[in-house]
């Protein structure tokens, strides 16, 4: 792994500045790895498409035969990120993704049983376990003796996740846990499990800690399979500490920094969901170009029509970002980026609902047909949906990637402050750090030429590109500004306004990681070779642009007030108000 | 027991193959690859044999360094070691036995087992070739009697029964009309047909292990084999795309069709 790299592409951004050597060149896939992972996804294939059939009939009953998990086990599939050492495949971010990718175009189901092994059932463990630790459950979670369930949800707590009441209390060697999980992935077969507690004093908030916990232990009980809307054959249950008995060797992480351990774990298993999306993704295209072409309507393949080509030309242009962004942020990982998570929870907002959209669009293309159970369309729509609930909903991860811009914003914003109140003690020092700002503002307004204001590594082609991106980063740091003059330390409660900004952050991100992506195309195969990706390039930039300023100009000019009202209208009547009766 | 058996590297079938406007070959770009399908179970079978009479099973396949992948695909399946040898440039069939002979000849197998053609350009030639060449003896299509869905199959039973003094090799052919089954003498040469067993898949931890299998570079030079082409291709063509079919009303218009505008009747 490389040297500490501190910075974060996007919070550089917020403050007006383009770190372009984070994003550029677009990471690679070394060589070695590259044969190692087509060998994986090779293999992948053979072992998945004998149960192409399959995959409905189990979704239909709700579960996999135990045969089959014993087939994923002896595969390797739990395996992927366990260093070599320990009997696994060592993946990194890339080909963990890359390979989560594939499994996902089969099947979600079996993606998210190996996603939550591997992405956060586990992730704990190899993040923050001791070698002792590693040693004593590594071998096991890599045979898939093991597998491993993340426990954070409880009825009371799901995107506050502060508010667990599961809690532990230390006694001699031991800590007692007790507490029920829900909705835990691979409840019903994990044998390992990463469970978060309490243990603060009572009515103290957050203080809580990690503890390694196996099924043989005393008082560990999971309910029966849930019956859900998709991913119908992937375990979910409730799991239950009864007086449950942790020798205080499991605990993980240090006693008290559970909170940070959880957001830890979530943020480094992103790009496996993101792997998924872009997987299930690639699926979808390829079933509705086939089914476009061979539906005959009106004496024409369907595909002829313009309506569906805008259909399919916009899920490959938000596949192609997607994959772009994914990659980006597991090349962030892999190099040894420390601060990635703003960039990590676009990536998982933006990536679940580019295949939500991909998925209700194959649907409408098909559509009797799409509707129909002998299709995979309605299974892949039900199996989608979840990316934009779990492992953090997608309301609550905008609020943290723009929250954590605006706090920088705002940090600068205070120094500011402080020191125009220092302008009557001390006027020569207050008057110069006036003056950087307001230069910096002028610069913004007016364009002038900024140290880190222009991508300056791009190649020409993109050179139109480049600049819309320009001009939104400029739009980027007034929208923050402006946002923060106007609600000032109220933004906590102006989630409209968080959420436009969010929003614009995340076409930004993603907007620089096709062109680093189309950048690096155009050097490996010429203008020529990679014409169709400068298309994408074109396409999201100018979406994005317009996206931005549709934004920003709803900063000021918007019916916020409005439609609160009319929400708490309806809270207020327990529903809608009106009959044409 | 050991044995050598091929991997060569071949287009995957599931991408789609254009011929060059010039007709000089096929277009390259966008194509993915694979090993060969019949050799695929040519290794099965090879690992199969080997698991009941222990030995080795050495790899062999003929191209530059994108074999190695290949190679590395039989080695994940569980084969032991591989021999590459090393060429770029137009081969023929006979260029190909004629290193693989060498390459037996080094090797000394009891039994050398060969997909029954390779799906790229479907010839069919090599294991005629190499046991003639080696002056060993032949059997071609080997097959099998049972379904896959049978017990065998499921049990892994070799479909090629080598006697317990691994002296002959007993191999049920696929051929026109049937199955014939052929007692051959040690060393053999054999080719697998499709029907001959489901090859496993490569597991994870498989790939881990064949990255440390060795893989020996070979020449043809340093095989002393000429390999300058007998044949040479010409032009490729696509087959002419179908026409359309029609529809007909009924059985005497069908007669009628195929006696007037068919003539085959
Ligand atoms: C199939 C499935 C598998 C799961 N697997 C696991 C697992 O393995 N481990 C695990 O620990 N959990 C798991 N979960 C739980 C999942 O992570 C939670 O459902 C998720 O965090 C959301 O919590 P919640 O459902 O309680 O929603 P709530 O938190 O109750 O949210 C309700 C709504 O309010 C919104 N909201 C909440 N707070 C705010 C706010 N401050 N501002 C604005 N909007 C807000 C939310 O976005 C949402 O739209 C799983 C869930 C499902 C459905």
């Amino acid at each position: 792994m490389a040297e500490k790299k501190t910075q974060s592409f996007m919070r550089s951004l917020c403050m007006g500045e383009i770190e372009e050597d984070i994003l550029l060149p677009f990471p690679k896939v070394s060589p070695t790895d590259r044969e190692l992972l087509k060998g994986v996804l090779g293999s992948i294939d053979s072992l998945l498409k004998p149960h192409a059939k399959d995959f409905r009939a189990w979704d239909r009953a709700g579960e996999f035969p135990p045969g089959f998990v014993d087939e994923l086990r002896q595969f390797g599939l739990f395996s992927l990120v366990i260093p070599e050492s320990y009997g696994g495949m060592g993946m990194g971010s890339t080909a963990y993704s890359r390979t989560l990718q594939e499994i996902a175009r089969y099947d979600g189901s079996v993606a998210v049983t190996v996603g939550a092994h591997s992405s956060i059932g586990m992730r704990g463990l190899l993040l923050f376990g001791t070698d002792e630790q590693k040693r004593r459950f590594m071998p096991r979670l890599a045979t898939g003796e093991l597998i491993a369930a993340f426990c954070l949800t409880e009825a009371g707590a799901g995107s506050d996740a502060a508010a667990i009441k599961t809690n532990a209390v230390r006694d001699g060697d031991d800590w007692v846990l007790n507490g029920e999980k829900l909705w835990i992935t691979n409840g019903g077969m994990a044998g390992f499990f990463t469970v978060f507690a309490k243990t603060g004093a009572a009515g103290e908030r957050g203080h809580m800690t990690t503890f390694i916990v196996t099924r043989d232990l005393k008082g560990v009980s999971t309910g029966p399979h849930e019956d859900k809307l998709g991913l119908r054959a992937s375990s979910t249950t409730t799991v239950t500490f009864e007086d449950v008995r942790v020798p205080a060797a499991n605990v993980l992480g240090e006693v008290g920094k559970g909170f940070k351990v959880a957001m830890k774990i979530l943020n480094s298993g992103r790009t496996g969901l993101g792997g998924g999306c872009v997987g299930a993704m690639k699926e979808l295209i390829a079933l509705s170009a086939k089914q476009a072409k061979e539906r005959v309507q009106f004496g024409q393949p369907v595909s002829s029509f313009g309506l569906v080509k805008q259909k399919l030309g916009h899920m490959v242009v938000e596949c192609y970002a997607t994959e772009a962004a994914v990659s980006v942020v597991a090349g962030l990982i892999d190099q040894g980026y420390e601060d990635y998570q703003v960039e990590a929870a676009i990536s998982k907002v933006f990536a679940s609902e580019c295949l939500w959209r991909t998925a209700d669009e194959a649907l409408q293309i098909a559509a009797g047909n799409g509707y129909m159970c002998d299709f995979p369309y309605e299974r892949k729509l039900r199996d989608a949906r979840i990316n934009r609930i779990f492992e953090g909903t997608n309301e609550i991860l905008r609020l943290f990637i723009a929250l954590t811009a605006m706090n920088d914003v705002g940090g600068q914003l205070k120094e500011l402050a402080n020191s125009l109140q220092g302008v009557f003690n001390d006027p020569i020092k207050g008057f110069g750090v006036l003056s950087e700002y307001a230069l910096k503002r002028a610069s913004l307004a007016t364009g002038i030429k900024r140290a880190k204001g222009a991508f300056t590594k791009l190649p020409p082609s993109l050179a139109p590109q480049a600049a819309l991106f320009e001009e939104a980063t400029k739009d980027l740091a007034t929208a923050a500004d402006r946002i923060l003059r106007k609600h000032g330390k109220n933004i906590i409660g102006k989630q409209f306004a968080t959420k436009r900004l969010a929003d614009i952050m995340t076409d930004l991100f993603v907007m620089a990681c096709v062109l680093s992506r189309v950048a690096s195309s155009i050097k490996d195969k010429g203008e020529r070779g990679a014409a169709k990706e400068l298309e994408i390039a074109q396409v999201f930039s100018g979406q994005a642009r317009r996206r931005v300023k549709t934004h920003l100009s709803k900063i000021d000019d918007n019916d916020d007030e409005l439609i609160k009202s009319l929400a708490d209208h309806a809270f207020e009547r327990d529903g809608y108000a009106w009959d044409t009766l | 027991m050991k044995i050598l058996v091929t991997a060569k590297r071949v287009e995957d079938p599931e991408s789609k193959i254009k011929v060059k406007p010039d007709g000089t070959g096929i277009v390259l770009e966008g194509l993915k690859y694979k090993i060969n399908p019949f050799d695929e179970i040519a290794v099965e079978e090879a690992l199969r044999l080997v698991a009941k009479f222990p030995g080795e099973v050495v790899v062999a396949s003929v191209g530059g360094k994108e074999v190695q992948e290949q190679l590395r695909h039989a080695l994940a399946m569980g084969a032991t070691r591989a021999v590459w040898v090393n060429h770029t440039g137009p081969l023929d069939q006979m260029g190909i036995a004629a290193l693989l002979q060498k390459v037996a000849e080094k090797e000394k197998p009891d039994l050398v087992i060969l997909g029954k053609q390779s799906i790229d350009d479907d010839q069919n030639q090599i294991g005629q070739y190499l046991a003639e060449w080696l002056g060993w003896a032949q059997a071609t299509f080997a097959s099998k009697v049972e379904s896959f869905e049978s017990d065998a199959e499921k049990n892994k039973v070799p479909a090629l029964t080598v006697s317990a003094d691994v002296k002959t090799v007993r191999v049920v052919r696929e051929v026109d009309g049937g199955l014939a089954t052929v007692e051959c003498q040690l060393p053999a040469v054999v080719t697998a047909d499709l029907r001959l067993n489901m090859p496993r898949y490569a597991s994870l931890p498989g790939i881990m292990k064949a990255k440390s299998k060795p893989i020996e570079e070979l020449t043809p030079v340093g095989l002393g084999v000429d390999v300058t082409p007998k044949l040479t291709v010409t032009k490729m063509m696509a087959p002419p795309a179908r026409k359309a079919g029609i529809k007909v009303p009924d059985v005497a218009t069908l007669v009628q069709k195929l006696k007037t505008e068919a003539k085959v009747l």
